[in-house]
């Protein structure tokens, strides 16, 4: 099992009964695998903070309840959670955070530990799919008696990685219903000030608790020269080095074992913490007065593997060489990410790119169009935060006498996540400044895999949710929104075009669907090389099957298609300034 | 000792399928199993890796340096790249279906064809077309279930596991063709 489903099939077996997620790469396989349980009710709420607050109200009414969310989403939902972990719980309530140390696939590296202590509750690090699996119970368990939300921080590596799971059969666990105690949970002062002191005791008792905790595993050595201190995957990679050495593995990072750790520091000479990003143990032991080292020795960024672990400790003089011969990366031709065949977001961004103008981007798909070769969005930084960025700049713009037009780029599930509300703040103080909002609605969260989003039903009759974002918009009193199939290229073109020079906001949206999960099925195109003038307009659409070719008899390079990898999306013949790309039958 | 495995691919050619076949052949034959792979940003036309670790017992899923004893390349520019991790004289199995990346498109890089002699130079180098041969038996999908034979020639794991793994973990209506397609990677020479 992966780190993601050992974790649904924990909740599973934990009696869990309510589980909500944002889809976010590296934790979309929780709620997937949750889910596909018929006791646990899942949703993929329409951003982190709404699945958060599904997950409290679960609580609230007495079931199990897990949230999960990407380390960025937990920025989203941090607003309820604050303030959700003064309450008294009632189901026990686990969120799940996943970090990207190294950044596979994020937008920064923010390690939630942090999070975890700001919220005064527990975090568990697992560190392989089994104790992903029995640390979702732990954790409940210490929810419910300990009267905390539990915090189980994972990494990318632990969520894709795969390894052996025994199963338990699924507990059932019965939790009072709502108690409508407003002391308990009406969170205003002076309600919140004896919260202060409850949140206090419980880290103290959970501390206390800390020192026998079953899952903080201390592997002791008769070498007495040094004790490494580390939790989550790290271990394993520890593990690979074999060493003679002490090892104090923790599963619950926050609150330490403190008087554990005083103990140990008078037996070995020296503790080393090994941990990746923040130095987040490190500062909590020196916080206590236990003297270790850690980030002198071990990068700040990125993951520490087996080999990154061995040079920290040469550093440290705990070892003296490399056991690992040493690895030549290959150098060659470098392969980045690309739009698919058939990619609506394709024909968008080369009549962007063709505009010269500089263009605010979004998370999705067509977070792509900042590398090369489109380098057509000049900004990303967060969920629905284009538009808000559209507005600032535009507002800025102004007031320094600078005209140039603004245009921002959101997808649909990006929009219903939270660009609406910059979209609604649009209409205040709005005047006359050139903004154009490109809404690219392929109607599937599609990025992280094709989760349904508020728009599917447009596209996909069996989802429930329809979401007519021209209307939403419209009724709001915000301009009329055009309408446009980016396949008609021209007429795409044409309107995009448009609405750039015109002065004011101009909405407009585009509406052919994902072609990863709705496959466009149509006869592929080829290229007459007879005809082609080797102008390569075409190839600039950055298309995956095209590619210019030699062709017998033929001193120039003429463009050619790949018949098995195109899909007959047809944007490449209407590029095409002399006809040379035909449809085949 | 372990048998360390690397799969190198171009998003959306089935790695995390293919990881995961080995992943239970494995285990199914009572071996300890780690595995890993990265997917993400990368998800469609990117370079994609992941690595299987079969053993009494593994403890990290991923592949020290140099430690690679086998590795399997869905696109040889791919296995290429990944080739650094194997040990001297390790064995690479290779789909020769070539798959441009953006620099080769735009007419920055040449392809590096050379790649084949360099690999051989070094390693056991196995080659097939497997979307050739995958067209053959009716699709271009099931192109790494005959690099899947060819490296189960290697491994102490009964073809009765991998049969069950792939059985378990494919779609039904492709089980039949892919069956096929071990047989035929199995007895590839």
């Amino acid at each position: 099992m992966t780190g993601n489903e050992a974790i649904g099939r924990g909740f599973y077996e934990a009696g869990g009964q309510l589980a909500a997620s944002y889809p976010g790469s590296p934790t979309v396989g929780i709620l997937t695998a949750a889910k596909s349980y018929d006791e646990i009710y899942g949703e993929f709420s329409i951003n982190e903070k709404v699945a958060l607050e599904v997950g409290i109200g679960a609580s609230f009414a007495g079931g199990r309840t897990m949230v999960s969310m990407k380390h960025v989403g937990l920025n989203v939902a941090a607003d309820p959670f604050m303030t959700f972990t003064q309450t008294k719980i009632n189901g026990g309530f686990l969120l799940v955070t996943g970090d990207d140390p190294g950044m596979a696939s994020s937008q920064n590296e923010q390690d939630n530990r942090i999070l975890g202590k700001f919220a005064h509750c527990p975090v568990f690090d697992p560190s392989n799919s089994q104790e992903a699996k029995d640390f979702v119970k732990v954790a409940l368990d210490i929810s419910e008696t300990y009267d905390c939300p539990s915090m189980m921080r994972i990494t990318s590596r632990l969520c894709h990685s795969r390894s052996i799971v025994s199963l338990s059969e699924r507990e059932t666990v019965e939790r009072p219903d709502f108690s409508g105690n407003i002391l308990d949970y009406g969170m205003i002062p002076p309600n919140t000030f004896a919260k202060q002191y409850h949140m206090k005791d419980r880290i103290e008792a959970l501390m206390e608790k800390a020192n026998t905790l079953e899952i903080n595993e201390y592997i002791p050595s008769d070498n007495k020269e040094t004790l490494i201190v580390t939790s989550g995957l790290m271990y394993n990679n520890l593990q690979e080095l074999d060493l003679d050495v002490a090892i104090y593995k923790l599963g619950m990072i926050y609150p330490l074992p403190i008087q554990t750790f005083e103990q140990l520091s008078k037996e070995y000479g020296r503790i080393i913490v090994l941990e990746e990003m923040m130095p987040f143990i490190e500062e909590e032991l020196k916080i206590h007065g236990i003297s270790c080292e850690g980030k002198a020795y071990f990068p700040f960024t990125g993951e520490l593997h087996t080999e990154t672990i061995e040079q920290g400790l040469i550093a440290a003089k705990v070892i003296e060489k490399s056991a690992f011969e040493k690895e030549e990366p290959v150098e060659t031709v470098a392969r980045l990410p690309m739009f698919c065949s058939g990619c609506p977001h394709r024909p968008v961004f080369d009549i962007l790119k063709k505009t010269k103008k500089k263009v605010i981007g979004d998370i999705g798909c067509y977070s792509l169009s900042v590398l090369y070769p489109v380098e057509v969005s000049n900004s990303i930084i967060s969920m629905g935060a284009s538009i808000g960025i559209a507005k600032g700049m535009a507002k800025m713009n102004k007031l320094k006498g600078n005209t140039e037009p603004i245009i921002a780029v959101i997808g649909d599930g990006t929009f219903f996540h939270s660009g609406i509300t910059g979209m609604i703040n649009m209409l205040h103080q709005y005047e006359d400044e050139n903004i154009t909002i490109l809404i690219l609605d392929n109607g599937l969260t599609a990025m992280t895999g094709g989760q349904e989003n508020a728009n599917t039903g447009k596209y996909l009759p069996a989802a429930d949710m329809k979401v007519d974002i021209p209307q939403l918009l419209e009724t709001a009193g915000l301009p009329k929104v055009q309408v446009v199939d980016q396949f008609e290229y021209k007429e795409a073109k044409k309107v995009i075009n448009d609405a750039i020079k015109h002065q004011g906001l101009s909405l407009v949206m585009t509406t052919r669907p994902c072609a990863l999960n709705f496959k466009i099925k149509e006869p592929h195109f080829y290229v007459d090389p007879e005809i082609c003038i080797g102008c390569r307009t075409c190839l600039k659409t950055n298309c995956p099957p095209i590619l210019m070719k030699s062709y017998d008899g033929m001193d120039k390079l003429k463009s050619s298609i790949d018949p098995t990898m195109c899909v007959g999306c047809s944007v490449c013949s209407q590029v095409c300034p002399v006809g040379a790309i035909k449809r085949s039958e | 000792m372990n048998t360390n495995i690397i799969l190198a691919a171009v998003g959306g050619q089935g790695l995390v399928l293919t990881t995961n076949l080995i992943c239970e052949a494995a285990f199914k034959a009572g071996f300890d199993v780690k595995s890993n792979d990265v997917v993400g940003l990368s998800q469609r036309g990117g370079k994609v890796w992941g690595s299987v670790r079969i053993g009494k017992k593994v403890y990290s899923p991923n592949i020290p340096p140099k430690s690679g004893d086998f590795l399997l390349g869905m696109e040889p520019l791919e296995g290429y790249r990944w080739s650094g991790s194997l040990k001297d004289g390790g064995t690479v199995i290779l789909n020769t279906k070539a798959i441009p990346p953006v620099p080769v498109m735009f007419e920055d890089a040449p392809y590096p064809v050379e790649l084949f002699d360099k690999l051989r130079e070094s390693y056991e180098v196995v080659t097939i077309d497997a979307v050739e041969e995958g067209l053959k038996l009716g699709s271009e999908k099931i192109a790494n279930t005959f690099l899947l034979g060819i490296l189960a020639q290697r491994l102490e794991i009964p073809v009765a596991s991998w049969k069950e793994a792939i059985t378990e973990n494919v779609p039904s209506k492709f089980v039949e063709m892919n069956i096929r397609a071990f047989d035929i990677g199995y007895e590839y020479k």
